[in-house]
């Protein structure tokens, strides 16, 4: 029995550390598509915080510095994302795809720049286990605050309204492009923290290709979790489990990559509404511009 | 667009965009890591076109985008957001090892069908989003970026698992007979029909689009849902049949890749052109004949690249950098009416 326990408690850990930085980034991508900006820089936002912290990390020699440097890097990247997508009304599908592309070569060139050499940072200050712990714990804290926020502030009223009918809302009084903006940069931030989590708390560098396409698996996580903070947490705990399965079910034989691609199957069944009803924001993805 | 209408207005503006970011935040680069930009563009271009070698494999590497970005340019014509050409490049790319490497057929037959094996198979992969899309309105951008990743994991599977060939190496297929591979078009380089092929393609594609029913109706719903719709056009067929095509040609230019330059199918065969494939679209303003022009453009710095990185020292990451920053700048270029997700 207290082998079953403890398997069962080895599980539910490693389910939380694979799930946390999809949860982060699936938060942000939540509160982004709620405001009407599909944000497809999600991987490209998580590669910058994971890079940006580690940067900091190792010139300050504090883990605690490169995290808001990344979640700065984070914010700044999405607002790019959201000048781009709100003021001049650009496609968000083609600028998040340009951004994903950047942000993953300029980490790269970046790593050559500061390292020395190519492919990986060295190792620097990290927030080792405890870190982790508390970072895990955020992770859901956050989750719980925006949905507090979403359903229940003003602010939260007017992301909605502006991810629903911007022109309805800018009618009722609401700027919706400073609204998208705020909720994009925002949203940006949070992401970053996913990724941050990934170079300071699970590992202590940065690689080429770290983050892997969480953030593909966050966007499937948040139309999984029906555009919703608690939803998306829900999807990315479930996305977090089979992942921590992998490895015991690999040893039964179920092929690796099924697994991998599990989350990827279940956003595109869920796309076509076999999970029940799913609705998008009906202004997600659309630019807006004042008539 | 035509010529006329490229070298005029918005067209020119986006072309000096397009130069400022690639020289200016090429340059910017540069000096962050020391290389003087004069040295490193200088070592970019000889490397692109400093022997008759370099040339030839400028020009494969154009091919290589021109395919995928041909595809891209249907779909967005379409107003359908096909961001799973590097998805359907590998599979079509899978498709065509898998079947010249396991069927023995004579040379006028092996080639024409590793090329229909990849357009068949990219061509299925591209037909899932757009049958989604017209049966059940799902977000055809999600839904690509999703079977991208599908794609890689499931040729990885197959290539490994259960069609898995005696004689090749890990996530790899047998090399090609032979019969099954394309004739260098110059010999002792890569390049291969293959370029002919791409260049033929793209003119077929502008007489399509330009010059036929189909095409006018293909525009008609990237432009105008809404009045195409009651003009009478099936918006879901017109999804599912651009998607479809899309897909194809994406297939076709892995085909290319297996069959031209690799003589087998490896799973790391794209460095990721189904993505660059999309500045090249953008550059080359969704048209057939530009998108050849800014095929060469991206071609360049591609093969270029390698060069910088080898002779003056700067990272060739840059050009992905510019590359990415490219795609951010047109995004805004054309705002495709697009039907979005219900």
């Amino acid at each position: 029995v207290n082998a079953l326990v403890a398997g069962v408690l080895a599980i539910v850990g490693l389910t939380l550390i694979k799930a946390t930085p999809l949860i982060y980034a699936a938060l942000g991508g939540v509160l982004s598509e709620r405001s009407g900006v599909v944000n497809i820089g999600l991987e490209g936002i998580m590669i910058a915080g994971a890079f940006t912290g580690v940067a900091v990390s190792g010139a300050t020699g504090s883990p605690l510095l490169g995290t808001l440097a990344g979640i700065a890097a984070g914010a700044l990247l999405a607002a790019l994302l959201a000048f781009f997508t709100t003021r001049l009304a650009v496609d968000q599908i083609v600028a998040g795809t340009g951004l994903n592309i950047a942000a993953l070569a300029g980490a790269a060139f970046g790593i050559t720049l500061v390292y020395h050499q190519p492919g990986a940072s060295r190792e620097v200050p990290a927030f080792g286990t405890p870190g982790q712990t508390v970072l895990v714990g955020l992770a859901f804290a956050v989750a719980i605050a925006l949905q507090l926020v979403l359903t229940r502030t003003p602010w939260g009223l007017r992301v909605r309204a502006c991810g629903e009918d911007p022109s309805a809302a800018e009618a009722a009084g609401i700027d919706a492009l400073r609204t998208r903006f705020t909720a994009v940069v925002i949203g940006g931030a949070i992401a970053a923290l996913g990724g941050v989590y990934l170079s300071l708390a699970e590992l202590d560098l940065y690689s080429d290709g770290m983050t892997a396409g969480r953030g593909f698996i966050a966007l499937a996580a948040v139309i999984f979790g029906r555009w919703t903070p608690l939803g998306a947490t829900g999807a990315a705990l479930f996305f977090g489990f089979f992942s921590a399965l992998q490895y015991s079910l690999q040893r039964v034989g179920v092929p690796s990559e099924l697994m991998q691609a599990l989350p990827y199957l279940a956003a595109v069944i869920a796309l076509a509404g076999f999970a029940g009803r799913v609705r998008a924001p009906a202004a997600d993805g659309v630019p807006y511009v004042r008539g | 667009v035509t010529a006329a209408n490229f070298l005029r207005g918005r067209t020119v503006r986006d072309l000096l965009v397009v130069l400022v970011v690639v020289f200016g935040v090429g340059s910017a680069a540069m000096l962050l890591a020391h290389v003087s930009p004069l040295v490193g563009f200088g070592a970019l271009f000889d490397g692109a076109f400093g022997t008759p070698e370099e040339v030839a494999e400028t020009l494969v590497q154009a091919t290589n985008l021109l395919f995928p970005a041909l595809g891209i340019a249907v779909a967005f014509r379409a107003g359908l957001f096909n961001i799973g050409a590097e998805g359907q490049l590998v599979l079509g790319g899978f498709a065509a090892g898998y079947l010249g490497a396991v069927l023995p057929l004579p040379a006028f037959l092996a080639i024409p069908m590793v090329l229909l094996a990849g357009a068949a198979a990219g061509g299925l992969w591209g037909a899932i989003p757009g049958f989604l899309r017209a049966r059940f309105h799902a977000n055809e951008v999600i839904a690509t970026l999703m079977l991208n990743v599908i794609a890689t994991l499931l040729a990885t599977y197959l290539v490994n698992g259960p069609l898995a060939l005696p004689g090749a190496g890990p996530s790899e297929t047998p090399t090609l007979p032979q019969a099954a591979q394309l004739p260098d078009l110059v010999s002792d380089s890569r390049l291969t029909w293959a370029f002919v092929i791409a260049l033929a393609l793209a003119a077929f594609l502008r007489w399509l689009l330009g010059r036929t029913v189909f095409g006018y109706e293909l525009r008609a719903a990237g432009d105008a849902p809404e009045a195409a719709k009651r003009a009478g056009i099936d918006l879901g067929r017109t999804a599912l049949v651009a998607m479809t095509i899309s897909g194809a040609i994406a297939g076709l230019g892995g085909a290319t890749i297996v069959a031209g330059e690799l003589h087998r199918f490896n799973t790391g065969l794209s460095p990721g052109y189904g993505f660059i494939a999309i500045a090249v679209a953008l550059v080359g303003n969704l048209d057939p004949l530009w998108i050849v022009v800014a095929a060469f453009a991206f071609g360049v710095l591609q093969s270029g690249g390698i060069a910088m990185q080898a002779e003056a020292g700067v990272p060739r990451d840059v050009v992905s950098l510019v590359t990415g920053l490219v795609i951010i700048a047109l995004a805004g270029r054309r705002v495709v009416a697009s039907l979005r997700m219900t």
